[in-house]
């Protein structure tokens, strides 16, 4: 499996993986924890949350178990693999390395 | 272990596809559900907040599906539908599936057990390290003097000698057996490279007279004649009444110089024995490249190599001899002779392949043509055609692995006959079975066959899309109609080659069965007699012996006359000598007279039916003591004195001193070969084999032939005289006309392979006439009915269908003739009696061929012809 294709697609994979980090978690849950915590800048589509959440689930860095919630109702929890744990590392630093470059290029130029 | 955890989800994603979806509806209910409850927090009311929360969803189909896709099984999920639809649309067509899968199976299953026995016994490299610097002498000297002498002289090369077949009695337990033996010189393992398995090889001494009684063992014969027995090294066995102690035992695949070599013994190197050492060409010299040293510089020191060794002989030899020497690789030496007959094999089972391949591609493209409405709808419904193509080559790849697994059994089946149909003598025939390679040619057949099959219905599909674009008339049917006319115009054409190979085969067996042999005794019975030295050593005693055995033949009731001669003719033995010859002095240089030579006694003549033409026949009286004679044939008296008579003119064998004198002229007779003698002998001479026994005190074999009342019952005659002489062992009894059939079965188990290909091309090829025929009558029915309407007569419309066949016929016919041109010059090699431009077999087989595509295609045309024209117009 090779790199995140876009900007758009790596930065949603690794909001995923920030928050997924947390502890489990369900999709509805995911979407309005990076909602909050972007104080309602970044708004996740349904339509892009789900298909992200299946394929890091097929990469294998997250995993799920379907459990009931406080409400009573079955959702599908979401948590971090071993796997997981390491890819969020590389993409945080590549984030990391790539937001200075920006924030330097900015500031200098 | 992150690829395990993949490969888990991915097999889930395939084998719990439904609980993953309905786990899948689960998570999207829930998020809609939470997403209503919020709006309903907000204040809207329930039904409000429904809607409002699947507006804002989207389609929950679409997400669905985009979800689906992450599980990355997608082209399997479809491969495997695909795979379905294409075995069920097979199920429901079981005769086009049968003939399909058969055909492919036919063409696969030949191909592959050609190829891999054409690979098995030509290029696949022989079981000993570097066998690409083993090298034998092909057109060059052999012998014991020579060998050895060529062992001590050259720099080049390390080579030794062996003795290509040879048998000695093997007497154990009070049974004497033939056992397949052969003598070798010492250095044989360390030019082939091998080690025996158990105990030693023979050391640089034991080539010498008196220190030579060594034996060493093959692991068959030591399983099948010992037992196994591990405490048979040092043991004693009895060869030719001599013992011999066993001190080692070769490994399982050690083959040399043949799989059924038994028994390995040192040669006997003995200085006084003019004979053994210089004699004869018995010993052949097979050599390793030394460290550094090419096969340019092997060939290099052969002639000066040789010079020297002319001069050792202890007569002169001719200045020519050995000249003609060329250092070849062992490899090639080898096969040289089953070459062609392999190569046409295999290019018969390839055209059979192609045939194969072109009436499955017929077969799939009118099924393609039937499906044209499916195709068509499908295309309509939104169904992109890169997936309609993939469904194709899916139903393709079904049917030919399904094809090819038949193939692969009937190839195994094939292999297994395949030592049965080839002549024994083939090299390497044991070591002929499945491989790697077979699997190999089997896959890359395979893989041809499929691309083959799916470009023509391809090609249909895109054709068919552009011109449904640019609203063109021209069906895409009509179009494949033409493809499938062309491609049986071409089955045709290789249909007719192969005929014409198999033809051309079968004129050689048909001219090989009339050839006079000039005998005329198919019933005489010949069996190879071999006494040992107790019995035959010395030449009175030898005598004495024979004439025991032939009085115990002839108390036998059944037995009329018995006769000796030192070998049958036509049972493949060389026995050729070099000769001096009077009136006819060689000039100095130019090689020796080279004369065929049969010991025999006076009987023989009769009772081989060879009738004598001047002179007189041996007498009892042609004995030891008495003035050497000698008789010589027809051809030869006609060639060396043709113009007086050839009775009192002598001849002088060069190893001998003595000359011999001319008493009789005798018809001629096929000695060697049905297809006549090699180029280098220059006349048939007959000995009296009383003068001739023994050569040299030790084992002697002789052909005994029995003129019997009952040739059917050897076994009575074969008892009473292994009952008075249990030392003496008889071997490869056959009739004279059985011995003749052996001649000739390199050429007719070609025949008899390229005539199966033959027949069965044929029958595909008429198969294929039919279906693509029938087919297009088929689609014609409207023109047809139409014609018929407007007043054509049947006999017109079967003439219209014909003509179209008879087009194509002749055009694919001819095609196949010219390329059956160049194709046969491969097998010109093996023709008698016929050339490979024989105008018979190239007339006669394509006109069999248009004939049966006729036949074939009037079935259809008659179906034609009796279209209902009422029943066309009322579908109008």
């Amino acid at each position: 499996m090779g790199k995140p294709a876009g900007l758009i697609q790596g930065t949603l994979d690794l909001l995923i993986l920030k928050t997924v980090s947390a502890g489990p978690v369900h999709g509805w849950a995911i979407a309005k924890r990076i909602q909050q915590m972007s104080d309602d800048i970044l708004q996740v589509q349904q339509g892009s949350l789900y298909p992200a959440l299946h394929r890091l689930e097929q990469q294998g860095w997250i995993e799920s178990a379907e459990k009931a919630t406080e409400s009573g109702r079955i959702a599908k929890f979401y948590s971090l693999t071993r796997a997981g744990k390491k890819q969020m590392a590389v993409e945080v630093g590549q984030w990391d390395r790539l937001s200075g470059a920006i924030g330097l290029v900015l500031k200098r130029a | 272990m992150l690829w395990l955890t993949k490969l888990n989800l991915r097999l889930r994603a395939l084998f719990q596809r439904r609980a993953l979806d309905r786990q899948l509806n689960r998570e999207l209910a829930f998020h809609l559900a939470e997403q209503t409850a919020e709006y309903l927090a907000q204040g809207m009311s329930p039904s409000e907040a429904e809607l409002a929360a699947r507006r804002l969803f989207g389609p929950v189909a679409a997400l669905h599906e985009q979800c689906r896709d992450e599980r990355r099984t997608r082209w399997l999920e479809d491969l495997m539908q695909d795979a379905q639809f294409a075995l069920r649309s097979f199920a429901k067509s079981p005769a086009f599936t049968l003939v399909a899968v058969l055909t492919l199976a036919l063409g696969i299953g030949a191909n592959t057990a050609f190829f891999s026995a054409a690979y098995g016994i030509m290029f696949r490299p022989l079981p000993f390290p570097s066998p690409d610097r083993l090298i034998d002498l092909d057109d060059g000297i052999a012998g014991v003097g020579s060998v050895t002498a060529l062992r001590a002289l050259a720099r080049a090369v390390d080579w030794a000698g062996y003795y290509p077949a040879s048998e000695l009695n093997l007497q154990l337990g009070g049974e004497s057996s033939k056992i397949t033996a052969t003598a070798v010189t010492s250095n044989l393992l360390r030019v082939l490279q091998v080690a025996p398995a158990r105990g030693r090889w023979f050391t640089a001494g034991e080539e010498n007279f008196g220190q030579h009684r060594y034996a060493v063992l093959s692991d068959r014969a030591w399983r099948e004649r010992f037992a196994e027995d591990p405490a048979i090294l040092g043991q004693t066995i009895t060869l030719n009444e001599e013992p011999f102690e066993i001190i080692g035992i070769m490994p399982a695949n050690f083959a040399f110089p043949s799989a059924n070599t038994e028994l390995w013994v040192p040669i006997h190197m003995d200085a006084r024995s003019l004979g053994y050492m210089w004699g004869d060409n018995d010993l052949w010299p097979i050599g390793r490249l030394r460290e550094g040293m090419s096969l340019a510089a092997a060939q290099g020191e052969l002639r000066p190599v040789i010079d020297r060794i002319r001069p050792m002989f202890p007569w002169r030899m001719p200045d020519a001899w050995g000249t003609g020497a060329q250092a070849v690789l062992h490899s090639k030496a080898l096969v040289k002779d089953v070459q062609p007959k392999l190569f046409a094999l295999s290019a018969a089972s390839l055209l059979l392949l192609l045939i194969a391949c072109g009436n499955v591609a017929n077969l799939l493209l009118a099924r393609a043509m039937r499906r044209e409405r499916e195709f068509a709808m499908r295309q309509a419904l939104g169904a992109h055609w890169s997936r309609l193509i993939r469904q194709l080559l899916t139903e393709n790849l079904v049917l030919v692995l399904i094809g090819g697994a038949v193939g692969l059994a009937v190839a195994a089946a094939i292999l297994r006959a395949l030592p049965l149909l080839l002549p024994k003598d083939t090299p390497r025939l044991a070591e002929i079975g499945p491989d790697p390679a077979l699997v190999l040619a089997a896959v890359a057949s395979m893989l041809l066959t499929v691309i083959l099959f799916s470009v023509a219905p391809m090609l249909l599909l895109l054709r068919q899309r552009r011109e449904s674009v640019a609203g063109r008339a021209v069906t895409a049917s009509t179009r494949a109609s033409r493809l499938s006319l062309a491609l049986f115009g071409v089955e045709l054409a290789l249909a007719t080659t192969l005929l014409i190979g198999a033809g051309l085969m079968g004129r050689t067996l048909w001219q090989l069965a009339n050839v006079d042999s000039g005998i005329r005794a198919a019933s005489l019975v010949a069996a190879r007699i071999s006494v040992g030295p107790s019995r035959c050593g010395k030449a009175e005693h030898c005598w004495a012996t024979l004439e025991n055995i032939n009085r115990t033949l002839l108390e036998n009731p059944v037995v009329r006359r018995v006769n000796w001669a030192d070998n049958a003719p036509l049972d493949q033995n060389l026995s050729a000598v070099a000769v001096e010859i009077e009136d006819h002095p060689k000039p100095p240089g130019a090689p020796a007279y080279v004369l065929w030579r049969t010991e025999a006694t006076p009987g023989y003549f009769p009772a081989l039916g060879i009738r004598l033409r001047s002179g007189r026949l041996f007498t009892a009286a042609d004995r030891p003591g008495a003035a050497p004679v000698i008789i010589i044939s027809q051809a030869t008296a006609q060639r060396f004195w043709p113009n007086e008579s050839a009775i009192g003119k002598r001849i002088r064998t060069l190893s001998e001193l003595q000359w011999r004198t001319v008493v009789g002229v005798v018809s001629d007779v096929a000695q060697y070969s049905l297809t006549g003698f090699p180029s280098w002998v220059d006349g048939v001479e007959y000995f009296s084999l009383a003068q001739k026994l023994p050569i040299d005190a030790g084992n002697i074999e002789l052909t005994v032939f029995l003129e019997s009342s009952q040739p059917q019952a050897p076994v009575t005659w074969q008892a009473s005289l292994h009952q008075r002489f249990p030392d003496i062992v008889i071997s490869h009894v056959k009739s004279l006309a059985a011995i003749r059939t052996d001649s000739v079965s390199n050429q007719r188990s070609t025949a008899l392979l390229l005539g199966l290909f033959a027949v069965l091309g044929l029958l595909l090829g008429i198969a294929g006439v039919y279906g693509v025929i029938s087919h297009r009558a088929q689609q014609r029915t409207r023109e047809m009915g139409i014609r018929l309407a407007l007043g054509a007569s049947a006999n017109q419309v079967v003439g219209m269908v014909l003509q179209e066949t008879l087009l194509v016929s002749f055009l694919g016919a001819a095609t196949g003739v010219l390329a059956a041109f160049g194709l046969s010059r491969f097998l010109s090699s093996l023709l008698f009696g016929v050339t490979a431009r024989d105008v018979t077999t190239l007339t006669i087989c394509p006109l069999v061929l248009l004939t049966a595509a006729l036949l074939a295609a009037a079935v259809p045309a008659q179906r034609a012809s009796r279209t209902d024209p009422a029943l066309t117009l009322r579908e109008e």
